[in-house]
C-alpha cells in the first residue's frame, strides 16, 4: 500500500485527479486509482460521520448507536474470517463473551467496595474471592485478557481443527456449538459468573463514573475510534499478500498446499484475528451497556453477529461493519412499533440477503460503482 | 547414474483396487519425459504419491537423495517438486500478477507476508508465457489456455527442481498446444519436467524419453521410436491411440476435456 499522507491526498490531489478524470478519461481516473486508495476516502468519510453523530443524537439513541458499533467491530472480524477466510464462524458470541466477561468481571470488582466480596458471591454463599477472579482486579491484566484470551482459545481450537481439514458446515456446526456450551457453562457456574442474570450493576471504569453524559460520549467515541482502528488495521492486512492468501486458502485450500503454503496456520491466524476482534467489541460492549449475560452471548446473538456481516456483505470488512450499524437500528425502529415481530423479521431477511442478495449491500453498492465508469466513458 | 526422482516398488491400494503395483521409476537431472499410458494406468495416481497427496501402500519416494515418501504436500513443494493439475487450479478471486506472488513467495517469511505485492519476478514469470499485459486481470476471466499457462506461470515462479505436468495440452486449440510445446522446451532446458500427455502429436514432437504405465505397472520406457516399435504398447495404448490419430483426434479430445473442467 502507498504510504499516502491523509492530509495532502484529502486536501490536494483528489479534486485535482477528479478534474483531469473528466477531461482525459481512462488515463487519468487509472491515476486517481493509484494516487488515493479508495480506504482512505473510506475511512475519512466514516470518521467523519462518526464525529458529528453526538450532535446529532439524544443521549439514549446515542447509547444505542455504541452498541452497534461494538456489534460493527465483531462483524468485521467475521469479515475477515468468513468473508475472506471462508470459515462460517457460528460461535462468534464466544470470544464476544470472554472479552465481555474479562472486563465485566474487572468491573465488578472495582465497584465493590474495598476488598468486599460481589454481591452475587455473597449471595451464593461465596466465602473468599475465587481464584479464577484475583487477576481481574488489576485493569493491565484486564486489558490484555481481553485481548489474550479469545486469541488463545480461538488460535488452539483453529490449530486443531483445521490441522484435521475440518471446515464447511462442520466447521459451522463445531462453532455453534461451541457457543452454545460457552453459554451453559456461563449458567451453570453461577458463583463464578452470576449465572443467567450475568454481570450487571457495573457503574466505574478506571476511576471514571460512567453514568454521566460526558463518559457516556467519552465511551462513544472510544468505540468509535476502536472500530476505526479494527477496520483499517484488517483492511490493510487483507491488502497484503496475506490478505491474497486467506482467499486463495478459500477458494481452493488444496492448491494452496500445492504452492508450498500450509494453509492450517494461514486460517487459524484468520480466525485468531477474527476472535480477537470480538474480545475486543466484547470489553466495550461491557461499559457501554453496564451489563453482560449469557443471553447476549449464546447461539442466538452468535447467529445475529453473522448476519450483520451477511446483510453487508461478508467479503467487504466495510460493508460488515455498515451491516452491523443497519441491523441493529433496524431492529430498534421495528421493535419500537411491532413488539414481539422483530425475530421474524429477521429471519426473513437473512433468507432474503441468501437468496437474492449474496454479497450484501457492500455488492449491491460494488454492481453500481462498476456501471459508473461505463457511464463516464460513454460521455 | 544419480537420479532426481527415483521412484521404487510403489504400490496404491484403493480398498480393492490397485492404482499403481511395484512402480520402479528414475528421472535423471535435466530430463524431459513423458508418462503415458491408457486411462487408469496410474499416471496421476503416480503424480499424486510423489507430491504427497496420496500416500502409497508401500513403496518408496526419493526425490534429491532425500526419502520424500508420504510427506505433506507443502513440504515437497518446499523441497523443489512443484506440479500443475489436469484442470488448472488457478484462483479466480485474485489478479494474475497475486496468483504469480502467491506462488514466488512461499519460502518467505510470515512477516514478508503482510506486505503488498513487490517482486520482481513476478513480471518476469508472467513475460516468460506471455501473459504481462494481462498482469491485472481477475484470473476467472482467463481462457482455459491461458489458465494453464498461468499455471505454469506460478510454478516458474517457484523455481522447483522437478516439474510434475498433468495433461497440459488437453483441451487447447492447436495454437494454444503449440505455445505450450514451446514452453516446455524452454522449461525443460533447466529443470526436470515429467509430463503425462495423452496427445500423439504432441508426444511426437515434444518427448525425449516416453515412460508407458499400463495397469499399475510400468510396461516400457525408452525413446518414443522404440516404446512405438513395442507390440505390447501398440496392442494397449497406441494402437488404439494411432488408429484415433487423425486430425480429429485433437477437436473430439478438447470438448471432452473441457466438460471435464466445467465439472470440476
Amino acid at each position: 500500500m502507498t504510504a499516502a499522507n491523509p492530509t495532502e491526498t484529502a486536501a490536494g490531489s483528489v479534486p485535482e485527479a477528479t478534474d483531469r478524470n473528466v477531461s482525459t478519461g481512462p488515463a487519468a481516473r487509472a491515476r486517481l486509482l493509484s494516487g488515493v486508495p479508495p480506504t482512505l476516502l473510506i475511512g475519512v468519510a466514516a470518521a467523519v460521520v462518526l464525529a458529528v453523530m453526538p450532535l446529532l443524537l439524544d443521549e439514549f439513541r446515542l447509547g444505542l448507536l455504541t452498541r452497534y458499533l461494538c456489534y460493527a467491530i465483531v462483524a468485521v472480524g467475521i469479515a475477515v474470517a468468513w468473508g475472506r477466510g471462508g470459515m462460517l464462524t457460528l460461535g462468534h458470541g464466544v470470544f464476544f463473551g470472554l472479552g465481555a466477561y474479562a472486563m465485566a468481571a474487572h468491573m465488578t470488582l472495582a465497584a465493590a467496595p474495598d476488598g468486599a466480596l460481589p454481591e452475587f458471591m455473597v449471595w451464593n454463599g461465596i466465602g473468599s474471592l475465587p481464584l479464577l477472579w484475583q487477576p481481574f482486579r488489576s485493569l493491565a491484566f484486564t486489558l490484555a485478557a481481553v485481548v489474550v484470551l479469545p486469541g488463545a482459545v480461538a488460535a488452539l481450537l483453529g490449530w486443531a481443527v483445521f490441522r484435521r481439514r475440518v471446515r464447511g458446515a462442520y466447521f459451522a456446526i463445531l462453532n455453534q456449538a461451541l457457543a452454545a456450551a460457552f453459554a451453559i457453562l456461563l449458567i451453570g457456574q453461577q458463583h463464578l459468573t452470576g449465572g443467567s442474570s450475568g454481570l450487571t450493576n457495573l457503574p466505574v471504569l478506571a476511576g471514571v463514573d460512567l453514568s454521566t453524559g460526558a463518559a457516556r460520549t467519552g465511551l462513544y467515541f472510544a468505540v468509535a475510534g476502536f472500530l476505526l482502528a479494527v477496520w483499517a488495521a484488517y483492511t490493510r492486512l487483507m491488502d497484503s499478500r496475506y490478505g491474497s492468501l486467506l482467499v486463495a486458502v478459500r477458494d481452493s485450500e488444496e492448491r494452496v498446499r500445492f504452492l508450498g503454503y500450509d494453509p492450517t496456520w494461514v486460517k487459524a491466524s484468520a480466525y485468531t484475528l477474527s476472535a480477537v476482534a470480538a474480545g475486543v467489541a466484547g470489553a466495550l460492549f461491557v461499559p457501554a451497556t453496564g451489563i453482560i449475560t449469557p443471553a447476549l452471548v449464546g447461539v442466538i446473538p452468535s447467529i445475529q453477529l453473522v448476519l450483520m456481516a451477511a446483510l453487508g456483505g461478508r467479503h467487504s470488512l466495510t460493508g460488515a461493519a455498515i451491516g452491523a450499524v443497519a441491523l441493529g437500528t433496524a431492529e430498534t425502529a421495528f421493535s419500537e412499533s411491532f413488539a414481539g415481530g422483530w425475530l421474524y423479521l429477521q429471519g426473513a431477511l437473512f433468507v432474503a440477503v441468501i437468496a437474492l442478495a449474496p454479497r450484501g449491500l457492500a455488492g449491491f453498492a460494488e454492481s453500481l460503482a462498476s456501471r459508473l465508469p461505463s457511464v463516464r466513458r460513454s460521455r | 547414474m544419480n537420479a532426481l526422482l527415483t521412484v521404487s516398488g510403489l504400490t496404491v491400494s484403493f480398498g480393492s483396487f490397485t492404482a499403481l503395483d511395484g512402480v520402479d521409476l528414475a528421472v535423471e537431472e535435466r530430463e524431459l519425459r513423458f508418462l503415458i499410458g491408457p486411462n487408469g494406468a496410474g499416471k496421476t495416481t503416480l503424480i499424486d504419491v510423489v507430491t504427497g497427496r496420496t500416500r502409497p501402500t508401500s513403496g518408496t519416494v526419493r526425490f534429491d537423495g532425500a526419502d520424500t515418501t508420504g510427506l505433506a504436500e507443502h513440504r515437497t513443494v518446499r523441497s523443489g517438486i512443484g506440479r500443475t493439475f489436469q484442470t488448472a487450479a488457478v484462483f479466480d478471486a485474485l489478479t494474475v500478477a497475486d496468483n504469480v506472488d502467491l506462488a514466488a513467495s512461499f519460502r518467505l517469511a510470515p512477516h514478508r507476508l503482510l506486505r503488498r505485492r513487490d517482486r520482481a519476478d513476478v513480471p518476469e514469470a508472467l513475460e516468460r508465457v506471455g501473459m504481462a499485459d494481462l498482469a491485472e486481470r481477475k484470473a476467472g476471466g482467463l481462457s482455459h489456455g491461458q489458465r494453464q499457462w498461468l499455471e505454469i506461470a506460478m510454478l516458474l515462479a517457484q523455481r522447483p527442481r522437478l516439474l510434475l505436468l498433468d495433461e497440459p495440452v488437453a483441451g487447447m486449440s492447436a495454437a494454444e498446444r503449440e505455445r505450450t510445446g514451446e514452453l516446455l522446451e524452454e522449461i525443460a532446458q533447466d529443470t526436470t519436467v515429467l509430463v503425462v500427455e495423452h496427445d500423439m502429436e504432441f508426444l511426437r514432437r515434444h518427448a525425449r524419453t516416453v515412460t508407458v504405465l499400463h495397469e499399475g505397472r510400468v510396461l516400457t520406457e525408452g525413446t518414443l521410436e522404440e516404446v512405438r516399435a513395442d507390440e505390447r504398447v501398440a496392442e494397449v495404448y497406441l494402437g488404439r491411440s494411432a488408429a484415433e490419430d487423425g486430425p480429429e483426434a485433437g477437436p473430439t479430445s478438447g470438448p471432452a476435456a473441457e466438460k471435464e473442467t466445467a465439472d470440476a
